[in-house]
């Protein structure tokens, strides 16, 4: 009884702040609200007993992903009417993700998973040691694939934006360290009413 | 009905037997501070109010709570009171999971140590929040600075605890503190306890790496704008993350509740006052650490995170976990 009501209150409160995230005019709220979306889906998680998987989308996701979108939005300085106007362009395209990720779902829940397989997984002791178990083992090929891709992702990014630019002046702390005295300063010995001489 | 009742008001009590705690060991620490930085620069520290000046910071709070709170007119009204709400919350609901002896925890839950990396990661979103809602310059350039560090700084941290986790073999803090009842993980790891206290530092935003309120160059940064007791309740948090960086070091590192040598007179003595102990050799050495060293450039402190201590801890985790592996030491 509770673990039902628990569930329909955190979906209830899941489903809500994401019509926030999309209806929010101020970016920043957007990226808030997804945040509260984020700390929901984990609540859900932990509600069917998988707290590893809950936990580590906090930390990856709230933890880190969150944070750097708001760090960008936070630098922007977007025009609201603007940015109303743009979103009647993307419902077709999003319209057709939603429908990709339903189908899924669908062809998930339905076809794929066993109910069995799922009730075993949810109620054994652990399944941080499940996960662990299965990760590098069956799917290692999966696993690295991932993080390739990953990788290629980052890589890209850097290449995109880096541009090197001459005119930045940088400290080259082992020019420094490597710096001796002799390299910086000349002791002359000056006679009295001579002066010094240039060399 | 009554046992659930029963069960609650415990629970209920356990809490207030942690925060409790907490909150005046935040008060008595900030004396500690400011006893420890007179000492060491040949000055007196507080020394008037109380015996040995020891109600100082009882004092200020109750200044704090009678001054005005100023909410800016162009400011963000609602994140701006909530993010220091935000900030003592998340400081507070960490210390659940802190186990000071072997049996008495609030809760003994299998993914401890992510539950306190996941809170300590979100400590963030209070100095953000608070950077942007006040809609002013400094605020604004702190949230920007301290997002940047505790990122950084979370990635090392990160490494660390992963390195314990495989010496262990488990996420559950009990287990962790109980597989160094032979030898404390800060002898074995000794160079990764070194990089989880800068870590834990950066990641407090105490100084050498408090850029996020460099008094120097942000007036104060993210807390710029705030007054009285919104202010003390950034404070407070600060202090009392210092205090829960410190726990987890005690229990990651030196051995939580247990004595330094296993015998006789050492070990009679309750879990509890080696735990608090050990504790209180951290804060000095976060103390000691503010009176000694200077403030660290914006641009050090990221080549430090990145290109120094991320690349020391990826290098001995591999390094780590190859030795378990070859001489057969892997837990399970």
């Amino acid at each position: 009884m509770f673990l039902v009501g628990s569930f329909f209150l955190f979906a209830a409160f899941l489903i809500t702040t994401c019509i926030f995230v999309i209806f929010s005019k101020n970016p920043v709220n957007s990226v808030l609200f997804l945040v509260l979306a984020f700390l929901n889906s984990t609540f859900l998680f932990i509600l069917i007993g998988a707290e590893f998987v809950g936990i580590i989308l906090a930390i990856v996701y709230i933890g880190a992903v969150a944070i750097l979108f708001l760090f960008v939005v936070m630098m922007l300085d977007i025009q609201i009417t603007t940015l109303m106007f743009n979103i009647k362009r993307y419902i077709p395209l999003a319209l057709l993700f939603a429908g990709i990720i339903l189908a899924e779902i669908i062809y998930l829940t339905v076809f794929k998973t066993s109910k069995e397989n799922l009730d075993t997984f949810i109620r054994s002791k652990n399944n941080t040691e499940q996960i662990g178990d299965v990760l590098y083992t069956e799917y290692f090929i999966d696993f690295q694939l991932s993080g390739i891709v990953l990788l290629l992702a980052m890589i890209g990014a850097i290449v995109l934006t880096h541009v090197y630019r001459p005119t930045i002046k940088r400290q080259n702390i082992e020019s420094q360290n490597s710096t001796t005295a002799q390299d910086r300063v000349k002791l002359v010995k000056i006679n009295s009413g001579e002066g010094i001489k240039d060399d | 009905m009554t046992s659930l009742s029963f069960e609650l008001t415990i629970g209920i009590l356990k809490i207030f037997s942690f925060v409790v705690p907490v909150l005046v060991s935040v008060a008595l620490l900030v004396y500690l501070e400011r006893k420890v930085l007179g000492a060491v620069q040949l000055r007196k520290g507080p020394n008037v109010v109380g015996p040995f000046g020891i109600l100082q910071s009882f004092a200020d709070v109750l200044k704090l709570l009678t001054k005005e709170n100023l909410l800016p007119s162009s400011s963000n009204k609602f994140l701006f009171i909530f993010a220091p709400m935000l900030t003592l919350i998340l400081s507070l609901i960490a210390w659940a999971v802190i186990p000071i002896s072997s049996t008495y925890v609030i809760a003994n839950i299998n993914i401890g140590i992510l539950y306190l990396f996941a809170v300590s990661s979100f400590g963030v979103y209070g100095v953000i929040i608070a950077g942007w809602a006040s809609n002013s310059k400094y605020p604004f350039l702190g949230a920007l600075r301290s997002a940047a560090q505790m990122i950084s700084y979370e990635v090392s941290i990160g490494f660390v605890i992963i390195t314990v986790l495989i010496c262990v073999g488990s996420l559950n803090l009990i287990d962790i503190v109980e597989s160094q009842k032979n030898m404390w993980f800060a002898i074995p790891l000794l160079p990764m306890f070194v990089i989880f206290i800068i870590s834990a530092l950066a990641e407090t935003n105490r100084l050498p790496f408090d850029l996020p309120e460099d008094e120097a160059t942000l007036v104060a940064g993210f807390f710029t704008e705030y007054s009285s007791i919104s202010f003390g309740l950034f404070f407070l948090a600060e202090y009392a993350n210092m205090i829960l960086m410190s726990s987890l070091t005690v229990i990651l590192f030196l051995g939580g509740w247990y004595p330094p040598i296993d015998i006789f007179p050492l070990n009679a003595i309750p879990g509890i006052f080696w735990f608090v102990i050990k504790v209180f050799l951290i804060l000095f050495v976060f103390l000691w650490v503010r009176a000694t060293f200077p403030r660290y450039r914006y641009d050090q402190l990221m080549r430090l995170g990145w290109k120094i201590f991320l690349p020391f801890t990826l290098i001995w985790v591999v390094i780590t976990s190859a030795f378990l592996f070859y001489f057969g030491l892997l837990p399970n």
